[in-house]
Parts: structure tokens; sequence; C-alpha cells
């Protein structure tokens, strides 16, 4: 369907453009771990081991053994071993697992700590849809953890269900304090970001020069030269209109967006669709990520086609994020996998099998990363409560004008 | 056995047999009811219930939306003001009118319908008229698009009709200039044909098969010309399945969506691509409605259409066919302008149908800088022998597909014909209950898969239990409840010609209604049976909608949805490589089962 279902659409408040009080202002000081305090006091030491441990280099599969294994113990001592064995059940997309992705990577790396834990995915069709469903029509949850949320999916949950689908967990995580503080897109902590990837422009420097502004979109030099993706189903279209909202303002966009239409652009369902006619010639620039060098850089491959443009000097952040379902049966073994996932190690193995941004604070997947994966200058996103209130009216108005023109 | 004993196993095998029919039609209605009313009806009820109560406000919205209705949006907002609108708009000189998304759709859907027939029916009179060899084969691969994934198609048509696709390469090698189709309606348009003319052809070709020589034959001694032989004689005996033909196509294209979605993309966005996107977003009550009106537009067709084909049953089948001409007879063939333009039209052909197809398997053997590589086809190798947890090996999407695909058979064949039965005999009613046992193909598929999701895979509380339907079972009843339509649309008219007074006969001589059937219809109506069969096989194996969202767990997914979730690996980088390589596989082992299918069948061929 697409191939980056994982990079999600975001909204948090991240450091220069919008600021959530609620939420980042509880994490502000977060880095120092003051907020294990919150969490159980027998947690004390799982820090310093994680932090100790992790050796932040892609690829250590051997090393993560170390990682955690105190973790178990100490936390094995306050609730009782019985309880961390048995199944987890994580509910995720199904491109995160599968032969050498990092949910088979995270798997067996969990489990070879865990010894009698079994880690089992479920990849529904239609995402955190499914679990909105079954808990509307009081069916059983029978998942543990949700790995893969945006903001716009946990602003649906909380629209369409009086009762919490998910769990606070940043209380009671170790390492959820470091987290970038502005990735943390829930003020409720329920959703933990793992990684996050900026959405940028991908163009061809032998065919347009790069432009520099969402004004400069709508000259005639650029006419019929921009692909994007259909906000309402896709995270990366999604993320382009907030953008637009962002630098038009939310009176301004839809004016914007006509005269986009109406310089020829292309609004394609999804980022495989759009970025497979992006290499097939059908338009010199496309929507997709700034990790694009990532997946291209090769000796036989023309990068003048991966170049990645930063318009008004900014992207827009996506954090993916986790969070540990209200009715899990397991939830203490789910929450030593959400630490687990925080650790340098898998943090470092997520983002190069995933081609994201680690979420944790001076993790270094790999100089090769470091050399390809490009930040914007200014990274931009929109805020849980800012989308809460508007996304779903942006969306659909964006919509009609489109289907409308 | 004793003499009573026999007498007693002869009247359970009379009471068996004239139950069969009886229980069969329970047992069909059953299944519908079980696996697409109840889902279906649980979903739609949303668009006329709200908070506990009837209303008709959410379909009143919709009407009265000019964004749904153009228009016509006055028509349910102010009634009275449309005979003053009217004027002023024909003061103001006949300006364009807007008629809102459903406009749109069945303005696409008319194109698609059209297309479909151009380019189908010609199709149709060269297997029908002419012998040449491969005749045969070509009949059987007119089904193949029918499984052929849309992901897969918008593929090749990229590949194919794209701005460097192999068309522009043709055209400028010849000196034209190049076209740009894509994220148009004409590509929109061009697809459906793509989809939809080999049906026409199919339906068509079956029809001019069975025109009885004699009937041709006597109106050319009369005196006939052969223009007019062909209106008043053979014409009529194709118009029910040219209608058929239309119909289907109009219904499957106004409740197109995969392909919008690829070719298209949200500016051309048809109803059902509007209607997936509000359950995305869980706007469930509007989506209810959009597909609400969507199903009684299309079931209204169809009953339409099924009054029109009842009075136009007539005597068909019993002679023998005309022979076929020859096609190649050397310079002959170079001088008959019907010849020529039957070659001509081959070539079309060939763009349209082998280009986009040859595109994707040339796709899956080269690399991301045009050289050949077989690195997709090693990749799909590695899958099947991965161990990782949530691999999507190919081999058992390959036999999941084949198994589902058989058992679809047993169970949507003998659906089809009980159906069927009903139609054609059914007395007074019969149109009605026919519309409401062909309503699967009327019903858009994404109200089906969100209805099954909440109702059988989430599982229903009755009596306290809660019954739980998911994995293969589920997955094969969704399927055949998809593919009856196509048995009953190919034996009915089949039934429908066959002479009543044999049947008599065989029932005034003591036979029950179900042995009739079996011993006399059906070896009469063979081929139809087998050409609805193979529609059903198609139907399983192309599925991907219903049965991605049914096949959760890793044992029951099939060859499409491989395919898809191989679009979402990247273990070697973004490509659609991996894809093609499995729609590759998809392609070689659906041909191959229709092949043998049709040898198979051939035995039975009239």
């Amino acid at each position: 369907m697409q191939r980056r279902r994982f990079i999600r659409r975001a909204g948090a408040g991240v450091a220069g453009l919008t600021l959530l009080a609620g939420c980042t202002g509880s994490n502000d000081g977060g880095g120092s771990g003051q907020n294990a305090s919150n969490s159980s006091a027998t947690n004390g030491s799982t820090e310093s081991n994680g932090t100790s441990s992790g050796n932040g280099t892609a690829g250590g599969d051997g090393t993560a053994g170390g990682n955690g294994t105190s973790a178990t113990n100490e936390t094995g001592a306050t609730t009782g071993s019985a309880s961390a064995s048995g199944t987890l059940t994580v509910a995720t997309y199904s491109s995160f697992t599968g032969e050498d992705t990092a949910g088979n990577w995270l798997k067996s790396a969990f489990e070879a700590e865990h010894s009698g834990t079994t880690v089992e995915f479920v990849t529904p069709e239609n995402g955190v849809n499914q679990y909105i469903q079954r808990a509307k029509q009081g069916a059983p949850i029978d998942a543990d953890v949700y790995v893969g949320l945006n903001a716009s999916d946990l602003v649906r949950v909380s629209q369409q269900l009086d009762t919490s689908l998910f769990q606070t967990a940043a209380d009671s995580l170790d390492r959820a304090d470091t987290v970038k503080d502005e990735l943390n897109v829930d003020p409720n902590g329920r959703a933990i970001p793992y990684d996050t990837g900026y959405i940028s422009l991908v163009y061809n420097e032998d065919e347009v020069e790069e432009p520099q502004t969402f004004a400069s979109l709508l000259e005639s030099r650029y006419e019929g030269d921009l692909i994007t993706q259909n906000a309402q189903q896709s995270d990366p279209g999604r993320a382009f209109l907030l953008w637009s909202i962002i630098t038009q303002g939310e009176d301004g966009y839809l004016d914007y967006w006509e005269q986009l239409l109406g310089n020829g652009v292309s609004v394609l369902s999804d980022w495989e669709p759009a970025y497979q006619a992006y290499m097939d010639g059908e338009a010199p620039m496309v929507v997709s990520y700034s990790t694009d060098q990532v997946f291209y850089h090769g000796p036989d491959v023309n990068m003048a086609k991966h170049q990645i443009g930063f318009l008004n000097d900014q992207g827009y952040a996506n954090p993916e994020t986790m969070a540990l379902f209200a009715d899990s049966e397991n939830a203490e073994l789910g929450r030593r996998f959400m630490e687990f996932v925080l650790t340098e190690n898998a943090q470092s193995n997520i983002a190069v099998k995933n081609v994201q941004f680690p979420a944790v604070k001076g993790v270094t997947p790999s100089d090769e990363f470091a050399k390809y994966a490009k930040e914007p200058p200014e990274p931009v996103t929109f805020s849980y409560d800012e989308l809460a209130g508007s996304v779903g009216t942006w969306v659909e108005e964006w919509a009609r004008l489109v289907a409308g023109a | 056995m004793g003499e009573a004993g026999r007498g007693r196993v002869t009247t359970l095998r009379r009471w068996t047999s004239r139950l069969a029919l009886p229980a069969g039609f329970a047992l069909t209605l059953a299944i519908l009811i079980a696996i697409f009313y109840y889902p279906v009806g649980s979903v739609l009820a949303e668009a006329v219930v709200r908070g506990g109560r009837l209303t008709v406000a959410p379909l009143a919205d919709v009407l009265a939306d000019p964004f749904y209705t153009g228009v016509a949006h006055h028509l349910f907002d102010d009634p009275t003001s449309v005979p003053a609108g009217v004027l002023a708009w024909m003061r103001a000189g006949f300006p364009s009118v807007e008629f809102g998304l459903f406009g749109f759709t069945a303005n696409q859907a008319l194109l698609s319908t059209v297309a479909s027939v151009v380019v189908g029916l010609p199709g149709a009179y060269l297997l029908a008229r002419y012998e040449f060899r491969g005749r045969r084969a070509l009949r059987s691969l007119t089904i193949l698009p029918f499984v052929l994934p849309s992901i897969m198609v918008a593929v090749g048509f990229l590949a194919m009709f794209g701005q460097t696709g192999v068309l522009n390469d043709v055209l400028g090698a010849l000196g034209l200039g190049e076209v740009n189709l894509l994220f148009t309606l004409e590509a929109i348009v061009l697809a459906h044909a793509f989809y939809n003319a080999p049906l026409v052809t199919r339906l068509v070709t079956a029809a001019w098969e069975t025109v009885d020589a004699r009937r041709v034959e006597t109106a050319r001694a009369l005196g006939a010309s052969p223009l007019r032989a062909f209106r008043d004689v053979v014409a009529p005996q194709l118009l029910p399945a040219l209608l058929t033909a239309a119909l289907l196509t109009f219904v499957f294209t106004f409740l197109s969506f995969p392909i919008v979605l690829a070719l298209g993309g949200l500016r051309l966005a048809t109803v059902e691509v509007w209607l997936y996107a509000r359950v995305q977003d869980l706007a469930l009550a509007e989506a209810a409605t959009l597909g609400a009106i969507e199903t009684t537009l299309s079931l209204g067709l169809t009953y339409l259409y099924l009054r029109y084909e009842a009075r136009q049953t007539s005597a068909r089948g019993g002679g023998a066919s005309r022979p076929r001409q020859v096609f190649v007879q050397g310079w002959r063939t170079l001088r008959d302008p019907v010849r020529m333009g039957l070659g001509i039209y081959g070539v079309g052909i060939l763009v349209l149908f082998v280009g986009p197809l040859a595109s994707m398997v040339l796709e899956s053997v080269t690399g991301p800088n045009g050289g050949f590589t077989t690195a997709y086809y090693e990749f799909l190798v590695r899958q099947q022998a991965a161990t990782g947890t949530g691999t999507v090996r190919p081999l058992p999407a390959i036999t999941n597909s084949l198994t589902f695909g058989f058992s679809t058979l047993i169970l949507a064949v003998p659906m089809g014909i009980v159906v069927s039965v009903v139609a054609v005999r059914g007395g007074a009613g019969s149109r009605l209950a026919e519309t409401i046992m062909t309503a699967p193909l009327a019903v858009s598929g994404v109200v089906v898969g969100l209805g099954l999701l909440q109702t059988l895979v989430f599982g229903t509380e009755i009596l306290g239990h809660r019954i739980v339907v998911g994995g293969a079972v589920a997955v094969v009843a969704a399927h055949a409840v998809a593919a009856y339509p196509f048995v009953t649309r190919n034996v009915t008219p089949a039934l429908g010609g066959l002479d009543t007074q044999l049947l008599d006969a065989a029932r005034s001589l003591g036979a029950s209604r179900f042995r009739v059937l079996l011993d006399i219809e059906l070896p009469l109506v063979a081929a139809a049976v087998l050409a609805g069969s193979a529609f059903a096989f198609a139907i399983s194996i192309g599925e991907f909608d219903t049965t991605v969202l049914l096949a959760e767990g890793v044992s029951s997914y099939t060859m499409p949805v491989a395919l898809e979730r191989y679009i979402g690996n990247r273990s070697l980088g973004p490509s659609l490589g991996p894809a093609t390589a499995m729609g590759t596989v998809l392609l070689a082992v659906t041909a191959a089962s229709f092949l043998v299918i049709e040898r198979l069948g051939g035995r039975w061929e009239p």
C-alpha cells in the first residue's frame, strides 16, 4: 500500500514554532532522569544500566542482551517474574514486521533478553481504527501494545471513544524522559515516541531549481512539477497539508491550495504511487522524507534525483509513537517492551531499519546514517491540542477543494 | 435388504431429491444473510439511525450538499426554487452545470462503459466468427484481467502509458509527439476498459456462439442481406448479453475505487473513493449514507435490467452454431477490409492489454538503473526461506489462493445455480428475489469489508456467546458471496433459453424438479456453468479488499495480499520490484489455471 506507513503524522510542540504548554512543561526538565521518581523506586538503577550499556551502533544485535537484564531483575523483584513471562501481543503496521525489519529485530532482541517471553505481531489492515471499532462494539482488545501511532490517530482515539483505549505509560517508564522533548506528542503521556521523520521535498536538480518557499511553488516555472499525496489517508500528504497551514495560516491555506491546484499539482493516493510516479519522471518534485538519500546513496546512483528541499527552511516533524492498551492483560511485560524500545541499542537499530531519526537524545545510529539523513534547519509541527479541534475540518475542507476542482 | 427396506431407501431418495432444491435455496439464503445482508445491513443502518432513532437526516445532509449532488442539491434543500433556477439558467444561455461527486462518478462510469463496449465488441466478433490458431486460448485469457489486482494493473499502466513509458518511447521512435495520459480521466477510462472490455467480449462471444445457424440461414435463404440477417436475427440475440455486460461494467466502474486512486488521484475522486476516506476517518454515518445511495442506484439498475432480460429470453441454444471463417487466408486476408480492420484492432488490443502486463513483467526483471536483474525473484526465494516472524512467503500465498479459489467454487457454483433456478422458474416476484440475491454485485466493496469486520471478525453476541468467524472460513465465504452472482449471470440466460416442453415432459414422467435440473438442464447448459465457474474462480483469486481485512493471521494471506505486503517491504530499497515479481507469479499461476479449466471444460462444450 505505501512504503512508509510507519512514518506517521505528528503533532507535538516542536521547538521553534508551536509550543505545547501542558505537555512540554512537565518534560522540560527531562533527560536528567528526575521523572524516574514517579514510577517505582526499585527501578532506580535501571536507567544507569541502560545508558551505560547502550552502545549506540547500528546492527549490534549481539549486545542487546547486556542491556536490560538488570531491568528484568529489578522489576521482577517487585512484580514477580511470572507476570513478565508469556506472550506479548504487539499491534503494528505490516511493514514493521517480516524479515529484516525493525519489528523483527525488536522481537528477537527482546526475547533473547527475557527468556520465556514471546513477542507476537498482529497487523490489522485498518490500523488503530481496528481497536477503536472493537472498543465501540464491545469486542475484546486482543493486543497489549500498539506500535506506530501518530498525533492524528490519538486525536481520533479520543474523539471516537468515551473511555480510554490506552493507559498512561510515561510515568512508569524510566527512559521516557530521555526522549527528545519536542517529539512528545501526547499531553496525557500515553503515547511514547520511538522515532521520527521529517517531511520535505525531494527534487531532481537536473530538471528544476530548488524551490525555496511555499510561495515559489505557485510560480509558473514550477507548473505541473509537484506530486503530493492525499492528506485524508497518506501520512506525508497530511503532513504537507499541515505544514502549508502553518505557513499560510488557517484562513489562507485553502486559497493557497486553490492556486497550487491551478499550477498543476498532482494529488496521488499515497507515498508509494507518488514516489513511483516521481521516479518514472512524471514530475521533477515530490513530497517525501528527508531521509531519502539513506535509501539511495550508492556508487552508481545519480544523486541529482535525490536532493532534499526544505521549503521556508523548514521540515514537518512526524514522530511515531507506541502506547499500552488500557485492557492489556500483560501490562508489565508491555512496559518492559516499551522500555526496551527506548534503549540506545534498540533506538539505533530501529532508526537504521526504519530509516527514521531516533527519538531518544544523543543516539547516533551510524556514520552513514548521519551523513545521508538530513535534518531541517527548523522542524515544525502542530501540537496535539491544536490538531484536536481542527484537523478533521482542515483535511475535509482541503479534500473537498481538491476533489471538487 | 428386504422389500420394505428398499422401499424406505427409495422413499428417502425421493424425499432428498424433492427437498434438495428448497434446502439449497434455504442454505443459499442463510449464507447470504450471515455473510452479506447482516454485515452490510449493520453498516447501512448507520445511514438511517441516529441516537437509536430512525432519521432521514444523514440522507438529507448528503443530498442537499452541492459537493455531492452539484446543482441537483436544490431539489433536496429547496425544491420550490427549482423552476426559477432552471429559467435563470436558460436565460443565461445554458452555461455548464456542476453535478457534484455523484455526477462526476456517473459520467466517468458512462464513459468507461462506452469505452469497454467499443473495445470489447470487435473482440467478440473476432472470437465468435473466425477460426485461427490460439483462438481458444485467447478466449480463456479474456478472463485474466479480472484477477489482476488493481495495484498491479496501475503499475503496468504507469510503465506503459507514463511520461517515459513504453508507448511514448515507441511514439518518439516513430517521430510522433508524446502523450500525457496519466492522472487524467482518459487514463481512468482506459484502465476501466482494460478490466471490463474482456467481460463484454466474453459474454457477447458466448451469446454469439449459441446463435442458431439455421435461423440465420433461413433469413438468408429468404433473401435477407448479410447485414439485414445480422440486424434481424443475430443482433437481438446478442443484445441481452451486451446489456448484461454494459450494466455490469457501469456498476463496476460506478463503484470504482483502487483504479481511480492509483491512476487519477484525489482530483478525479469517485463516490467510492470518498466513501473509503470517510470510513478511514470513522465518519461511518456519512460513509453509510453514501453506500446506501450507491447501492440504491446500482440495485435499481440491476432490477430494471433483470426485468428487461426476463422479457428478452427467447428460444436459444438447441441448433448448431454457425461454422467460423478461417481468419488467415493468404492474400485474401490483406485485401479483405473486415480482416484488415480486425488486424488493426489486434494491434490496438496489444497496446492496451499486452502492453501493461508486459511492462509489469519487464519491470520485474529490470533493476533501478535499467539493467537486467534477477534480484526481485531472488527476493521471493529469500522470503520463502526466511524464518522471521510476520514474513509473507510466496508459496503459502499461492497455495492459499488456489485452495480458496477451489473452495469458493464448491460454494459459489451451487449457490449461483440455485439462484438461477429461482430466477428462471420462480414466477411472481422472482425478479425482485433475483435482484435481492444479485445484490452482492451492487454493493460497494468497502461497505462489505467494513460490515464483515464489525460483525463476523469482531464477533457477535448470540445468547451470551461471542461468535467469531475469522481466517480461512470467512475468506472463502466472502469470496463465494462475491463470486456466485457471476455464476448466476452466466447460467440464468442459458437456463431461460431451454425448451420448457422438454422439462415438462420429464416432470410429467415423475422426475423431481431436482432430477430434472441435474439430469437434463445442467448438462445442456454445462458451458455456461463452466464459464460462471471460471469467473467465480477468478473473483476469488483476485479479491483483495475483503481478504486483506479478514486474513489477519499469517495463515490465510493470498497472492494479492502478498503482493501488497511486498510493496511495503523495503529490504531492496523503495522499489516495486518485489511486487512486480509477485505479480508476475500471480499472472503465471492464474493464466495456467484458466487454461487448465478451459481445457478440462472443453469436453463438455456443446
